[in-house]
C-alpha cells in the first residue's frame, strides 16, 4: 500500500462552493493560479503516482486568521465520498476554549484518525502548556499527531517555533504519543534525524521540494544533507512519505523517491508500513 | 465569431487523445458553412498538433520528444514560483509544447471541415493529469 502522508484538500471542488472560502484559502495557504479538482482529477493524479490513498490534513487557524482552512467537517464530508481512498485527520486552534472538545468530537464522532497542528502559524512552542489537554486526549484514543516543522511557505509563519529540536521535550516526556514532523524539518533535517533515532516515538515524512526539482532536492537531501544510509540502516521504520500537494509535485516525488538507492523493503516501509504504525490503526 | 471550449480530462502523464470528432461536432452546431475553425489549447503544458491517428506513430513522436525533451536534464524551470507558492516541476511539459505548437487551422467549405485524409486533431498533454480546457473558435467568411 503507497500512502500520501501529508496532503492539502484546501481546493477540491467538492468545498470550494462558496468564492469567499476559496479566496481565504488562495490566502492562508499562499498558494495561487491552481484549480479546483473534481474527485476524478485527484484519482487520476494518484493512479499516476502509483499512490492508493491520501491523508488529508485541515488546519484550524482560528486565532490568527478567522477560521479554519478546511474545517473538520469538510475532511470528514471528502473522506465520506471514497473512504476507501481517502484518510481523515482533524485541526483545532489551540487557544479556543473549546479545542478539547472539539477534537474529542472529531475522533469519536468524525471518525478522524489523527491531528494536525501548525506552531508556526499561530505561535506556540510544542511544550507550551496549553497544549497540554490536547495531547492527553490524543493520548486517551492514541491518534498520533503531525506537526508542521521547519520552514513554512504560508505567510505570517516563523519557523522557530517549528524547529525539530524544539520538539524534544515532547518526545521524551510522552513516550506513547507518536509525532511526525512534517517537511522532515527542513532545513534542520539533521536535527530530525537526532531526534527519530534516539526516539522511536518520532516520525517525518519526505513534503520537501524548496529548490531544485524532486529528483534533485530528494538526492540532496536524502543522500548529502543526510547520508542515505541513515534512513535506510536507522530510520527506515520512522519515515512517511508525503508530498504537501497541492504546493509540491506528488507524481514527481513519488517516483524521486525510488531513486535514492533505498533497500526495497526500506521503501515499502516509507511508501505505507510506517504510516500504517503511525496512525496505529490496519485500516 | 463562434466560440466553444472543450474540456478534457488526462489521466495520463503524456497523453495524445484525438479530439476531431468534438470539433466537426461544434462546427456543425455553429451552422456557419464557410470560414475557417481554429482550435487552440488555454495551456502553456498542453498541445495542439495535427497528425495520422496510428498506435505506432503516437509511440514514435512520444518517444521522439522524450529524448528531445528528457525528464532527467537542469532546467532552470525547476524552483519555487513564488506567484504560485509551489514548486515549478513541468519545464519538459513548457519545451514539448512548444515543439507541437498550440494550435491548427481548418478551412470549412459548405459546412465541412476540409482536411485531408490522414488528418486529424491531436490534443496533447504534457503535464499531465489534468482538467484542460480546448477553445474552438470559428471565423465565418
Amino acid at each position: 500500500m503507497f500512502i500520501d502522508m501529508h496532503v492539502h484538500p484546501d481546493f477540491y471542488l467538492s468545498i470550494n462552493e462558496d468564492e469567499e472560502r476559496l479566496n481565504f484559502r488562495h490566502r492562508v495557504m499562499n498558494i495561487h493560479k491552481n484549480g479546483t479538482p473534481p474527485l476524478k482529477h485527484i484519482f487520476n493524479q494518484m493512479n499516476c503516482a502509483g499512490l492508493d490513498k491520501l491523508c488529508l490534513l485541515p488546519q484550524d487557524y482560528t486565532t490568527v486568521e478567522g477560521g479554519a482552512t478546511v474545517t473538520n467537517e469538510e475532511i470528514k464530508k471528502i473522506v465520506d465520498q471514497a473512504p476507501d481512498r481517502f484518510i481523515g485527520f482533524a485541526s483545532v486552534d489551540p487557544f479556543d476554549p473549546e479545542a478539547v472538545e472539539r477534537l474529542e468530537m472529531a475522533f469519536t464522532d468524525l471518525g478522524l484518525l489523527g491531528l494536525k497542528l501548525n506552531p508556526g502559524k499561530q505561535k506556540y512552542y510544542p511544550t507550551d502548556g496549553v497544549l497540554n489537554p490536547i495531547y492527553d486526549l490524543c493520548e486517551k484514543y492514541d491518534k498520533p499527531i503531525i506537526f508542521h516543522s521547519g520552514l513554512s511557505w504560508e505567510p505570517g509563519t516563523l519557523s522557530k517555533y517549528c524547529r525539530p529540536v524544539e520538539f524534544e521535550e515532547l518526545a521524551d516526556g510522552r513516550p506513547k504519543l507518536r509525532i511526525c514532523l512534517a517537511h522532515f524539518g527542513w532545513p534542520w533535517v539533521q536535527e530530525t534525524a537526532m531526534l527519530m533515532v534516539k526516539y522511536p516515538n518520532v516520525y517525518a515524512d519526505t513534503a520537501i521540494l524548496y529548490f531544485d526539482n524532486a529528483k534533485e532536492f530528494y538526492t540532496q537531501v536524502f543522500t548529502k544533507d543526510i547520508p542515505s544510509t541513515w534512513i535506510d540502516r536507522s530510520l527506515r521504520h520512522q519515515v512517511m512519505f508525503g508530498s504537501d500537494n497541492p504546493r509540491f509535485e506528488q507524481i514527481r516525488m513519488a517516483e524521486a523517491l525510488t531513486q535514492l538507492g533505498f533497500r526495497e523493503s526500506t521503501l515499502e516501509l516509507i511508501r505505507g508500513k510506517n504510516a500504517l504504525e503511525f496512525l496505529g490503526c490496519s485500516l | 465569431m463562434y466560440i466553444r471550449s472543450l474540456s478534457i480530462f488526462t489521466d495520463q502523464y503524456n497523453q495524445y487523445q484525438v479530439i476531431t470528432g468534438e470539433i466537426e461536432r461544434i462546427v456543425t452546431d455553429s451552422g456557419i458553412k464557410n470560414g475557417v475553425v481554429t482550435v487552440q489549447t488555454k495551456h502553456t503544458t498542453t498541445g495542439v498538433t495535427v497528425n495520422e491517428s496510428l498506435e505506432c506513430l503516437e509511440s514514435d513522436i512520444d518517444d521522439f520528444l522524450k529524448r528531445l525533451v528528457p525528464e532527467d536534464h537542469p532546467y532552470a524551470h525547476a524552483r519555487m514560483l513564488k506567484d504560485y507558492g509551489s514548486t515549478a516541476g513541468n519545464p519538459t511539459g513548457h519545451i514539448k509544447a512548444l515543439i507541437t505548437g498550440n494550435h491548427c487551422h481548418f478551412p470549412i467549405i459548405d459546412g465541412e471541415v476540409v482536411r485531408g485524409g490522414a488528418q486529424e486533431v491531436y490534443f496533447c498533454e504534457f503535464d499531465g493529469p489534468s482538467e484542460r480546457m480546448v477553445l474552438v473558435y470559428i471565423q465565418e467568411g
